[in-house]
């Protein structure tokens, strides 16, 4: 890893980062790399669709998408945490 | 009256309060006076809640009514990521510095519903990354039995709590070992839940297919009762595990597995391994047959655990951008409100994972990592669930090395990151998992049991920690 890719990876996280930090990083992912690719070692060879069997209680829960509160009921709350809003919308800056 | 702190114990609290020894409001001012006097140096709190007196009141009105619970009036410590709406809930970082939870978390309701008093938010690692509560963006937490030392981690804070007896019982989360290494650390009693168990609403998220909230306690039965208190079904939590699905106990074989050949990998402390031993022959005294089973594909869990933890974190921490809530860095253009306020507000532990994770589900990498990790975790499942056919619960020591003082892996990730060595398949499993104190070392400092027991199975940590608690 060099320090090319941490810049690219800071980009794509949308975090900014001095320049020395992200030679650290740089630094620092190799010897984690290495440790995580141990489980190269692990044969496997299975079909990941194929779950356990003891997961049956585990499975994604999709509800219809209705409306279950009334209009603008948590919209004050929700917006007080907000750092810049107008007219009950959140405010944001120039995209282009 | 003086309330013997020290000693107290959920069970020994409800009498009192139910006999009229003391008041919800005088047990709850002995535990202020305690923080009061403590947590400048522990800094286990990071906030005590401006309400606490007003929640005391309440539940004192639920014992007037006669419908108390033995939770009714306990004062228990929240860690900094769980929601108790109209309070703050930081998760120790920056980026949350002011963000006041909308609405409360799934727990906190259950809670709320039997009157239980909670004293405050904990501190903890930054998101909950790291062993040791040094992430935190709000200063490190003691470790109350030597404070040169961590107290563990993530969940120091709550561990700190109650080990200072500033609370009864605490709340934690555990991810790859966050409740139970800290309570080793503490020489207190941690569990880590069933994963679909307990509530995950509201609890700010780190890895998604492996956070879990627990309880701390000084006891096997306090860490019981808690449990049970928060131990339900949640619609709000799609992988909460409905009550009709859940496995009933079954009775014991009285057997317990030892993974021989993991214990000797890796360079555990040799005073952990020894009082490992005696732990083993304290259960057989109690009567259970310790055999070893073979789990060769275990010691993969940590490698596991990092690549899919920071994966999730990457995903998990993408909604922090300083828009909706949090920190905002003032700029003129939008991409620069997103990589300023995220490089501000998050700590150096939380960028190097996002950025890790980043990398590891990129293009070229997904498959290498990712998928290659996932499928080894269903592997690392099924080992598991064959070795509970022959064996009610398999033991370890919880952390392979005793607590650590402060700075000392700080700047190495890897030797950070060796702390869940023995507690990281649980959560790669999905199973439930317990830490109690199994004796302390010469210098005063607490060794932990760490047992694990199949899906749904808490009662069994339950039942063999109370048989070991009572031979320690």
């Amino acid at each position: 890893m060099n320090l090319a890719d941490v810049k690219k990876l800071a980009d794509l996280a949308r975090i900014d980062m001095s320049e020395k930090e992200m030679e650290e990083v740089a630094k620092d992912f190799d010897p984690i790399l290495a440790y995580v690719s141990q489980v190269q070692e692990v044969s496997d060879g299975q079909d990941l669709s194929v779950k356990n069997s003891e997961d049956h209680f585990l499975h994604n829960v999709i509800r219809e998408d209705e409306v279950t509160n009334e209009r603008g009921e948590y919209t004050e709350k929700v917006l007080a945490n907000a750092p810049d809003t107008q007219d009950g919308f959140l405010k944001v800056k120039q995209i282009l | 009256m003086k309330i013997d702190l020290k000693n107290l114990t959920i069970e020994k609290a409800h009498e009192s309060l139910t006999k009229g020894d003391f008041t919800v409001t005088e047990l709850v001012t002995a535990y202020l006076d305690v923080i009061k006097e403590k947590n400048k140096e522990i800094n286990a709190y990071l906030e005590v809640y401006g309400d606490v007196l007003i929640q005391a009141k309440h539940a004192e009105e639920i014992f007037q009514n006669g419908t108390a619970t033995l939770m009714t009036g306990i004062p228990i410590a929240l860690k900094d990521n769980m929601l108790f709406e109209g309070h703050i809930a930081s998760a120790s970082s920056k980026i949350l510095e002011n963000y006041k939870a909308t609405y409360d978390s799934g727990i906190v309701k259950q809670l709320k519903n039997e009157g239980v008093v909670f004293l405050g938010r904990t501190n903890m690692d930054e998101f909950a990354m790291g062993s040791s509560t040094e992430t935190s963006a709000y200063g490190n937490t003691k470790n109350p039995l030597d404070i040169t030392r961590v107290p563990g981690g993530s969940s120091g804070g709550p561990v700190a709590a109650v080990a200072m007896d500033g609370a009864l019982v605490a709340l934690g989360s555990d991810t790859g070992g966050s409740i139970r290494q800290p309570a080793a650390f503490c020489g207190l009693v941690g569990l880590k839940p069933t994963y679909g168990a307990v509530s995950r609403f509201g609890i700010i998220s780190m890895g998604s297919s492996l956070d879990q909230v627990g309880p701390f306690g000084k006891t096997v039965r306090d860490a019981e009762i808690l449990f049970n208190a928060i131990n339900a079904f949640d619609k709000n939590d799609s992988t909460s595990i409905k009550m009709e699905d859940r496995i009933k106990p079954s009775p014991l074989k009285k057997k317990i597995g030892v993974p021989r050949s993991f214990l000797s990998t890796d360079g555990t402390d040799r005073d952990i391994l020894k009082n490992f031993e005696e732990s083993c022959k304290k259960l057989e005294e109690a009567g259970y047959e310790i055999v070893d089973v073979s789990l060769p594909l275990i010691k993969y869990s940590l490698a596991v655990y990092y690549i899919i933890c920071p994966a999730e974190v990457s995903s998990n921490l993408a909604r922090y951008d300083g828009i909706k809530y949090g920190l905002s860095s003032e700029e003129q253009k939008l991409y620069d409100v997103y990589t300023k306020s995220r490089g501000k507000g998050f700590g150096k532990e939380v960028r190097r994972r996002v950025l890790l994770g980043t990398f590891i589900l990129s293009h070229g990498y997904f498959d290498a990592y990712y998928n290659k990790a996932v499928k080894v975790k269903e592997e690392i499942k099924k080992e598991l669930t064959k070795a509970f056919e022959e064996v009610d619960a398999i033991i370890t020591p919880t952390s392979p090395f005793m607590p650590f003082k402060f700075g000392e892996k700080l700047n190495n990730p890897i030797s950070m990151y060796l702390s869940d060595l023995f507690t990281v398949p649980a959560n790669i499993a999905g199973i439930p998992a317990i830490s109690i104190p199994s004796g302390k070392n010469e210098e005063g400092l607490p060794f932990g049991l760490h047992i694990m027991a199949p899906f749904l199975r808490e009662d069994i940590l339950f039942t063999i920690g109370k048989d070991f608690e009572r031979l320690i």
